[in-house]
């Protein structure tokens, strides 16, 4: 904060920061430090490890990606942290195990090969509309009164709001569904690939393509659509957007739609390795906002390169200092980078957590 | 003085409702608080059942108390609560063990174990205040959520200090199997740290904890050192945290990482301290005790639905931080000024 005020003497005639929610990345010598440790990293994981560890490290970085990418667009558009993310990741597991085992079990009997290659997307599709619709019912239902209501102390006041939300979901499941672990072994029953001396299943493969192809599609649809260009302008400036006549009210709905059903989306293509329970969201949670404090709040376009730098610190952590200190490391980290770069690697972009 | 003229409501008060005052009691808060002390005296509460209901209503009430220092006055979220609660219990546990399993048997006393774990949680508190508070308060949110998985995941994996997941069994604080004496041991620390933090938010100090919460730049232009005053209020907080975690570690007498430091339970206190209210303190101990009897009533009557009570608490803590972010405490304050207005008409005042 202090550096903020002296950099105000010397330009007295200050520009606005442009806020871009998915922008061209600025990179900053930080930034570059940690690009270059990661690479490092994996590097050895991979002389070391085998490839077989960068190759999982890169799956599991596009998943991250995808979830933080999620909750970086509800934070950088409606300045909303978003603590109930884990949640649409675990209404997403849920709706893809309950969608996608009857399917199965239809197919062991009728024998079916376009239902065997077909049914998993069912799922994937069934959980990305029910995170959407969750995503819906829970800004009309919860963020809309509040906006109404009040802005001030916004960003904390949501947050706490996202908990309760959290503690409802999780515990409402429990409650309705109980508390069983329900899981699949896998999607595809074929044989696992063998690429570069690596075994990679096939539910691995399609996971880390519908990670890079819902960014994507959420980067087309950002930068090349009407609706796109009007959900950055809300994030630049609300009451701007407001006056040029953009539906203030139907973008904020539609990006929490749109965030949650990408966790949700997350929650389906990882059932073959995150069983579905009710608590099964917080170790993603935990990571996608790993993800996004290292990049900086907000910060989309970091988010998903921070998914990658994540997993690979991960990965690191598994192989040299040993799977128990996976909880703590993280920690250390974000300690160091909020000692050096407090506002992220890349630098955050949301105005509202600045001002309050 | 200074702050009861500023906030211009200066009272002319007399002899003991003077003295109630200093302490932060209002003449019906300290009736309520006798109450609840001869309590354990009156039949259908004096059974060792309903006892432990109570002291389990008092633990929570203390720590909404020490939450609601930081929630409510510089409007910071110490995420990591129950993280911070488990390394005073954890460090008072382990002081206190004497089982040559584990790499210290120090068999410290729990009376003075409880001290040492709250310095350590108030140094851990500090620490953590120290490098997030100089930001705004989403990160000091998430950072503490961060530390406190952390703590979590050292008390899983310290096999040889902590036993994992298997958890401690520490010394009981008293050898006694009645419950009474505990009652009134929890009770005194939930009034002390009561009273602790009732004066220090009396203070010039609370002045500013209030204008931190709501402005901090407006509070940093008027001469406020946001990091001190924030550091501060957070260092006592957790130092609070620590203190309760010791009776819980001596009174449960078990003491297990999922138990005690998950994040779960953090939003439980949280839920608590909202519903009582933001910013009065006393709003937290409101809720607790109805609560806890509440829930207990709700499991013992529907044994089929577990969880249902967490459900409740989320729900209602939806309702209030959205209709109604005053709270308990809030509604009592309104109604209490409703009343005297009432009656001043009556009297024909104006």
């Amino acid at each position: 904060m202090a550096e903020r005020i002296n950099s105000n003497d010397k330009t007295k005639t200050r520009k606005p920061a442009k806020k871009r929610v998915f922008g061209k990345l600025k990179t900053r010598t930080s930034a570059w430090v940690v690009i270059a440790v990661t690479i490092g990293l994996a590097i050895v994981i991979g002389k070391v490890g085998g490839v077989a560890q960068v190759v999982n490290a890169v799956v599991s970085g596009g998943m991250w990606a995808l979830l933080a990418v999620g909750l970086a667009l509800i934070l950088g558009v409606m300045n909303i942290p978003n603590f109930s993310h884990g949640e649409s990741f675990m209404v997403g597991a849920y709706v893809a195990y309950f969608v996608f085992s009857p399917l199965y079990k239809y197919n062991l009997v009728s024998g079916s090969k376009f239902l065997f290659i077909v049914g998993p997307f069912i799922g994937f599709i069934a959980a990305a509309l029910a995170g959407f619709i969750l995503g819906i019912i829970i800004e009309r239902l919860i963020f809309s009164p509040l906006r109404k209501r009040t802005r001030e102390r916004w960003v904390m006041n949501a947050f706490l709001l996202t908990v309760g939300i959290s503690f409802i979901l999780t515990n409402g499941t429990n409650l309705v569904i109980g508390p069983n672990f329900r899981g699949i072994p896998r999607y595809w029953d074929v044989a696992p690939f063998s690429f570069l001396g690596v075994r990679l299943t096939v539910d691995r493969i399609v996971a880390f393509t519908i990670a890079v192809v819902s960014i994507a599609v959420l980067w087309f649809f950002l930068r090349r659509t009407k609706t796109g260009r009007a959900i950055r302008a809300v994030s630049q400036d609300e009451s701007g957007a407001d006056m040029v006549g953009i539906n203030i009210q139907f973008i904020h709905t539609l990006t929490f739609g749109l965030g949650t059903s990408m966790a949700s989306v997350a929650g389906a293509c990882l059932l073959f390795m995150f069983q579905a329970y009710p608590t099964v969201g917080l170790k993603p949670l935990y990571f996608a906002w790993y993800v996004v404090m290292l990049v900086g709040l907000g910060n989309v376009s970091g988010a998903i390169v921070g998914g990658f730098i994540v997993a690979f610190l991960q990965a690191g952590t598994q192989q040299f200092i040993g799977v128990a200190w996976e909880e703590v490391v993280p920690t250390i980290v974000m300690m160091l980078v909020l000692i050096v770069a407090p506002s992220g690697i890349f630098g955050s972009e949301v105005k509202g957590i600045q001002e309050q | 003085m200074k702050i009861t003229e500023l906030a211009g409501r200066k009272r002319k008060m007399t002899g003991i409702t003077n003295i109630l005052q200093r302490v932060g009691f209002s003449p019906s808060g300290f009736i309520l608080l006798v109450v609840l002390a001869v309590l354990p005296f009156i039949p259908p509460f004096s059974s060792e059942f309903i006892l432990r209901w109570l002291i389990f209503g008092a633990f929570l009430a203390a720590q909404a108390v020490a939450f609601d220092l930081t929630a409510g006055y510089i409007n910071v979220v110490n995420f990591g609560f129950a993280a911070i609660l488990g390394l005073g219990a954890y460090t008072s546990a382990i002081l206190a063990n004497t089982s040559p399993y584990l790499i210290v048997q120090t068999g410290l006393t729990p009376w003075i174990g409880m001290f040492i774990g709250a310095i350590v949680a108030g140094f851990v508190g500090f620490i953590l205040g120290f490098l997030t508070l100089r930001l705004r308060g989403l990160y000091a949110a998430i950072m503490a959520w961060f530390v406190g998985i952390a703590i979590l995941g050292l008390a899983r994996n310290l096999i040889k200090l902590t036993r994992g997941s298997l958890g401690l069994s520490p010394p009981s604080l008293l050898e006694t199997s009645s419950n009474r004496p505990y009652f009134y041991i929890i009770l005194t620390m939930m009034v002390a740290i009561y009273i602790i933090c009732k004066i220090v938010t009396r203070s010039h100090y609370g002045l500013a904890f209030r204008a931190l919460g709501q402005n901090i730049d407006a509070a940093r232009a008027s001469g406020i050192n946001p990091t001190k005053y924030r550091v501060f209020n957070f260092t006592l907080s957790c130092f609070c945290a620590g203190l309760l975690g010791g009776f819980y570690a001596h009174y449960f007498v078990s003491l297990t990482p999922q138990a005690v430091m998950h994040t779960s339970k953090t939003v439980e206190v949280l839920a608590i301290a909202f519903i009582g209210g933001r910013g009065f303190l006393w709003g937290g101990i409101l809720t607790a005790f109805p609560f806890v009897f509440f829930i207990e009533y709700l499991r013992s009557a529907l044994p089929g639905l577990p969880g249902l009570h967490l459900v409740i608490y989320g729900v209602l803590m939806v309702l209030v931080m959205i209709y109604y972010p005053k709270g308990l405490a809030g509604f009592v304050v309104w109604a209490r000024e409703k009343i005297k207005i009432y009656k001043e008409e009556k009297n024909g005042g104006f």
